[in-house]
């Protein structure tokens, strides 16, 4: 982007000379000496709000201390962060912090990362003259179905008030009373409840916010942590898992990560987690005998695949493969290679409604973020959570247009005009400047108007996929390229008893497919059928072959988001005994036709290189069209997908409303 | 006796409620001259050839704070602050009951000075008489095209809305009142941005107290000069004083600025007889006390911060030796405690812990230690918070400890000697 270049500053804070851009706030400053001013209220997503005080720094030549949240530079400015001044102003802040504070820390989730305890220890007093007794307010309260709320501990920092406002577009929560009786609560008493909620246990800078799924869990010295992506949707946030003893406790956001998720979580990605340690995960092989499931080894699993393939072939039967939308990048590419050495050319990542997942030139999410005009196309807001995010920031921060095509899930509570095809959201864009298109990928005239329509106007274009890894799929050539069946063509023949093997790797057809009848049929007719599996889904219960997979989280690889970006995702639990990861099924596979397979180097270098190319293909392109036309649906909900979310009794209470499976 | 009758003028002699009666008596006359006559650029010229100082309680010039409006084309407000909650100031709804038109034609000076086509006045919501008044008296103005479209002829247009408060003490500072008028809940924004730039409905605005605006009448009628003639050197004109206490006849008083405060307490009847002076505390009640050596230092902007206090609104209470000042401090504090908005630290939390403190000690309980922190503690605090209010805890606080402190320590606990 062509701007004119950045007028500098110079200042010295406590006599290190330092030099920002024009209009830094000393908070910001200060960092770049790594000389820490604290904060409570301050955010830098959020923005200075004045409240907490704590930040005092003495700017030379003005009387009063001021607030270094929202001071900015000036040239030749003398600021000290660490003078007695400063010292004695901010500790009479943290005094008074503490003059109601309950310091119920040995009970408290946030005791060992809180910021009162460590600015208490680090700046404060360490006397108390506070003779009275404190005030109570109420504790534990209910606050909605993500979290509890801690009234005394509360420092009115508002930053969960401001997050609801300014960044989830939400306002339900507000500070009522006033003064020292002042409480957080939703201003309409209703229940804490939306899709980003989880958010502000974190931003909470004391333990007055807490998660349910991590009340009373861990003391976070506990915890292992591993940085990773997260996996629930095709948005690819960055995330911290941490690990208590084996267990996933909670998983957190990532505060820097500027360029995917801007720092946040939804709370899908947050609080889907109490499916890893469900009982009824699969753990081992299972092979229906007599329509009856029996538990097998893994030799004797990929031996009866191997021979039911051998098998197929004699009989001349077709062989085919359906699914890896949730597969990793890796798993994705040798499950086609593996097949296609095999000579199955049968392959296909879509089981759902979407029907295309790269758009065939990257944007990334922070360019979306600048356009003048947003055109959306399907419940992106469900389908791509924190994506969404960006779009309310776009448009309530930015200025952005936002048009809606068709139907597109719940109304936003924003400025935006509902359209119902590409001419009409053509007429509704802003004259100039930029236009975006997010897509659901699942009406391919749709997608195709779309981009005739805007194609004059040079478009960003993405596509929100329903599952997480689809472009990374398409990327690694999961499609029937060389002349095979798609999948509603290998679904309409296999139910007419063409197939001899049909495999599922991460779809669960059954529940969630537009064509689920047909599947349906399909796996009956089919004599033998895979399914790679965390549960018995419905698909499962289908099947011959039953393959217990490794989650998410238990396994190493790569994801390409809606952006195109490539992203690692890291193994930061350990799988239960017996499931073995979708790699790891296919190598097992491929041993048993003794198949030469690329070296891990080589499946890398591999991945990389489709990754890098965006497959060349415009928005609604005809080959990825379907023999058997589906209707696209667009109301689904973030918690609809794989089914994972079934495995947590909590998550039924997650839901903003009920959600009508497969509807 | 030095009192002038300025604004007050007519109030208790006529029903200047009455437009006619308001306009027999030159009511008007500066507004219908400002319209036909006047550039806006003169009304402000005027105003700051005055020397007009804010008399809602910061005194800051007016002239300056209209010149801090931005040239950007946007549109301006003038809201006019009639919230007046500060105990001991009542002059504000004296001139709405009793003199609505000059307030109005005041704020429509004001209005037409700064170039606002639509302007406000955020009226206390306790004072429902004074709100019916004045919304009779615009309504009256309309009719005769004083306001409203086309006034007068002249193609101008200003509007002028009367809203009712909802809220709170907190709601009479100019930005909490800002947001309170936009429907918000009612607590001080965060400046910068600063009115002037960003204000109602982010658009530059000015905040004028009522006594402010009305003064721009018989500026204009007398001429910027008569008014800057009176007074000291950087405190000109007059000012309504609201005295109360331990007086024989509190009430409103309109004095040159510069009168003495011995003066003033005279002019208010004087100490019931048998009593003597203690102190008073001169610019409502976030000002400090002030003694019997500052008698005699005119009643003016500089020579009350002189004497360690400030002129503020206008609010003079008068205590005499029969005050318990420990009662005193506690009425004080608990009024800034209850009326925090909570927003920042020091003053959602100190106001508070004074206030149990002190609750204390008026039933005898204090400790040693306490005195101590009392002072370590609201020293500290002024200067640290967001807004005004929280700079107010202290004042009236410290003034009197430190004056008095016999009768802090007499409430002191005694110490229990281990048997
Ligand atoms: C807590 C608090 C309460 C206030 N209440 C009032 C009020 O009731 N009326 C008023 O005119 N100014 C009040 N002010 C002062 C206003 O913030 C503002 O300075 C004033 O309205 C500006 O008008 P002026 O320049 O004409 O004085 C208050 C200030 C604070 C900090
Ligand atoms: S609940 Fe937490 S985030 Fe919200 S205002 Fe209180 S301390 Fe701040
Ligand atoms: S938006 Fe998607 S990637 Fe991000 S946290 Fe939610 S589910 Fe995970
Ligand atoms: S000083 Fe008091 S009234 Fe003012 S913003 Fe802070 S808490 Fe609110
Ligand atoms: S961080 Fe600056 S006031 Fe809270």
């Amino acid at each position: 982007m062509a701007e004119a270049a950045t007028e500098m500053v110079k200042l010295t804070i406590d006599g290190v000379p330092v030099e920002v851009p024009k209009g830094t706030l000393l908070v910001e400053a200060a960092k770049k000496i790594k000389q820490e001013i604290p904060v409570y209220c301050y955010h830098t997503k959020l923005g200075p709000a004045g409240l907490c005080r704590v930040c005092l720094v003495e700017v030379e030549g003005m009387p009063k201390l001021q607030i270094g949240c929202n001071t900015p530079v000036a040239d030749g400015m003398v600021v000290h962060t660490r003078n007695e001044k400063v010292e004695s102003g901010r500790s009479m802040i943290l005094e008074l912090l503490l003059v109601n504070h309950p310091l119920d820390c040995p009970i408290c989730d946030k005791g060992g990362e809180c910021d009162l305890q460590d600015y208490a220890m680090a700046y404060g007093r360490g006397a108390s003259d506070v003779a009275d007794p404190k005030q109570s307010k109420p504790k534990g309260v209910d606050l909605g179905p993500t979290i509890v709320l801690d009234e005394e501990r509360c420092v009115v920092c508002q930053r969960c008030v401001r997050f609801d406002d300014i960044i989830a577009g939400e306002r339900q929560l507000v500070v009522k009373d006033r003064g020292h009786n002042d409480i957080i609560a939703t201003s309409t008493g209703d229940p804490y409840r939306h899709n980003f909620t989880g958010n502000v246990t974190e931003l909470c800078p004391v333990g007055a916010l807490t998660s349910k799924t991590y009340r009373f869990k861990s003391r976070p010295w506990d915890l292992n942590r591993t940085e990773t992506s997260c996996t629930q949707c095709a948005v690819g946030c960055r995330q911290f898992a941490d690990v208590r003893y084996g267990t996933l406790v909670r998983t957190m956001s990532v505060e820097n990560d500027d360029a995917i998720s801007d720092g946040w979580l939804c709370d899908r990605g947050r609080y889907n987690i109490g499916y890893l340690g469900a009982p009824e995960r699969l753990t081992q092989p299972l092979y229906k005998q007599n329509g009856q499931f029996v538990q097998i080894g893994w030799d004797d699993a990929f031996a009866l695949w191997a021979k039911a393939i051998n098998d197929a072939r004699a009989a001349g039967k077709a062989v085919g493969a359906l699914g890896g939308g949730r597969l990793f990048n890796e798993e994705a590419y040798l499950l086609g290679y593996v097949m296609r050495a095999l000579g199955v050319k049968n392959l296909d990542w879509r089981t759902g409604r979407q029907l295309q997942a790269s758009p065939g030139a990257n944007a990334s999410y922070e360019a979306l973020e600048n356009a003048s005009s947003i055109v959306i196309a399907g419940d992106i807001a469900e389908l791509a959570p924190v994506l969404w995010l960006r779009i309310i920031k776009a448009v309530t921060r930015k200025g952005a247009r936002l048009v809606r095509v068709g139907a597109c899930g719940a109304a936003p509570g924003f400025a935006h005009t509902d359209v119902t095809n590409a001419g009409e959201a053509a007429q509704a864009v802003a004259a100039e400047g930029g236009v975006a298109i997010v897509w659901d990928g699942a009406d391919l005239a749709l997608g195709a108007a779309l981009a005739a329509t805007f194609a004059s106007r040079s478009p960003l274009a993405y596509i929100a996929s329903e599952q997480s890894n689809a472009r990374g799929a398409e990327a690694m050539g999961l499609l029937p390229t060389d002349g095979g069946a798609d999948f509603t063509k290998i679904a309409a023949d296999a139910a007419n008893g063409a197939y001899g093997v049909l495999a599922l790797f991460g779809a669960n057809p059954l529940r969630n497919a537009p064509n689920a009848e047909t599947m349906r049929g399909a796996l009956q007719a089919t004599p033998f059928t895979v399914v790679s599996e965390l549960f018995m889904t419905e698909s499962a219960q289908a099947a011959t072959l039953v393959l217990p997979a490794k989650s998410a989280f238990e396994k190493s690889g790569t994801v390409i988001d809606i952006a195109g970006d490539l992203l690692p995702v890291n193994a930061s639990l350990q799988a239960p005994v017996g499931a073995l990861s979708d790699l790891e099924m296919l190598i097992g596979l491929a041993q048993q036709f003794d198949l030469a397979l690329p070296t891990s180097e080589e499946l890398d270098a591999a991945v990389i290189a489709r990754a890098a190319k965006p497959l060349a293909a415009a928005l609604g392109e005809a080959r990825y069209a379907t023999s058997e036309p589906l209707a696209p649906s667009s109301s689904r909900s973030i918690w609809d997908g794989g089914g994972t979310c079934a495995h947590d009794d909590r998550i039924a209470t997650l839901r903003r409303e009920p959600v009508k499976v497969g509807a | 006796m030095p009192v002038t009758k300025v604004l007050t003028a007519g109030i208790g002699e006529a029903d200047l409620r009455d437009i006619s009666v308001y306009r027999a008596r030159g009511g008007y006359k500066q507004w219908e001259r400002a319209v036909r006559d006047l550039k806006p650029a003169d009304v402000m010229e005027a105003c700051d050839k005055s020397g007009l100082r804010g008399r809602g309680g910061a005194g800051f010039p007016t002239g300056r704070k209209w010149s801090f409006l931005p040239n950007n084309g946007k549109p301006r407000y003038m809201v006019c602050n009639c919230d007046e909650a500060e105990p001991g100031t009542f002059k504000d709804h004296m001139l709405l009951e009793e003199t609505p038109h000059l307030v109005l034609e005041g704020i429509l000076l004001g209005a037409y000075g700064i170039g606002c086509t639509h302007a406000y006045i955020y009226i206390r919501g306790e004072f429902k008489r004074g709100y019916q008044i004045f919304q009779k008296a615009i309504d009256d103005a309309r009719a005769a095209g004083l306001l409203g479209k086309n006034i007068l002829g002249t193609g101008l247009d200003i509007e002028v809305t009367a809203h009712r408060g909802a809220g709170a003490y907190i709601c009479g500072e100019e930005t909490g009142l800002l947001n309170s008028l936009e429907g918000k809940r009612g607590e001080p924004r965060l400046k910068p941005p600063f009115p002037a730039i960003a204000g109602l409905y982010g658009m530059p605005t000015v905040v004028n107290n009522v006594e402010t605006l009305a003064y721009l009448v018989p500026i204009l009628e007398k001429g910027a000069d008569w008014f800057a003639s009176v007074g000291t050197e950087r405190s000109k004109g007059y000012k309504i004083v609201s005295v109360s206490g331990h007086v024989q006849k509190p009430g409103n008083y309109e004095v040159p600025i510069g009168t003495t405060v011995r003066e003033i307490i005279e002019i208010a009847g004087g100490l019931r007889p048998g009593r003597t002076f203690a102190a008073v505390q001169p610019g409502g009640q976030s000002s400090a006390c002030i003694f019997e050596e500052h008698l005699d230092y005119p009643y003016d902007y500089e020579s009350m911060a002189k004497a360690g206090s400030m002129l503020g609104s206008g609010a003079f209470t008068v205590f005499d030796d029969t005050t318990d000042w420990v009662k005193a401090a506690l009425n004080s504090v608990r009024f800034y405690a209850h009326e925090s908005c909570g927003q920042c630290t020091p003053c959602r939390e100190g106001g508070h812990w004074l206030e149990r403190v002190l609750h204390r000690f008026v039933e005898g309980r204090g400790l040693r230690s306490d005195l101590e922190m009392i002072r370590r503690v609201s020293g500290t605090i002024t200067g640290l918070n967001l807004c005004a209010l929280g700079d107010s805890i202290e004042p009236f606080l410290k003034s009197v400890v430190n004056r008095f402190p016999e009768q802090f320590e007499a409430r002191v606990m005694q110490e229990l000697t281990p048997a």
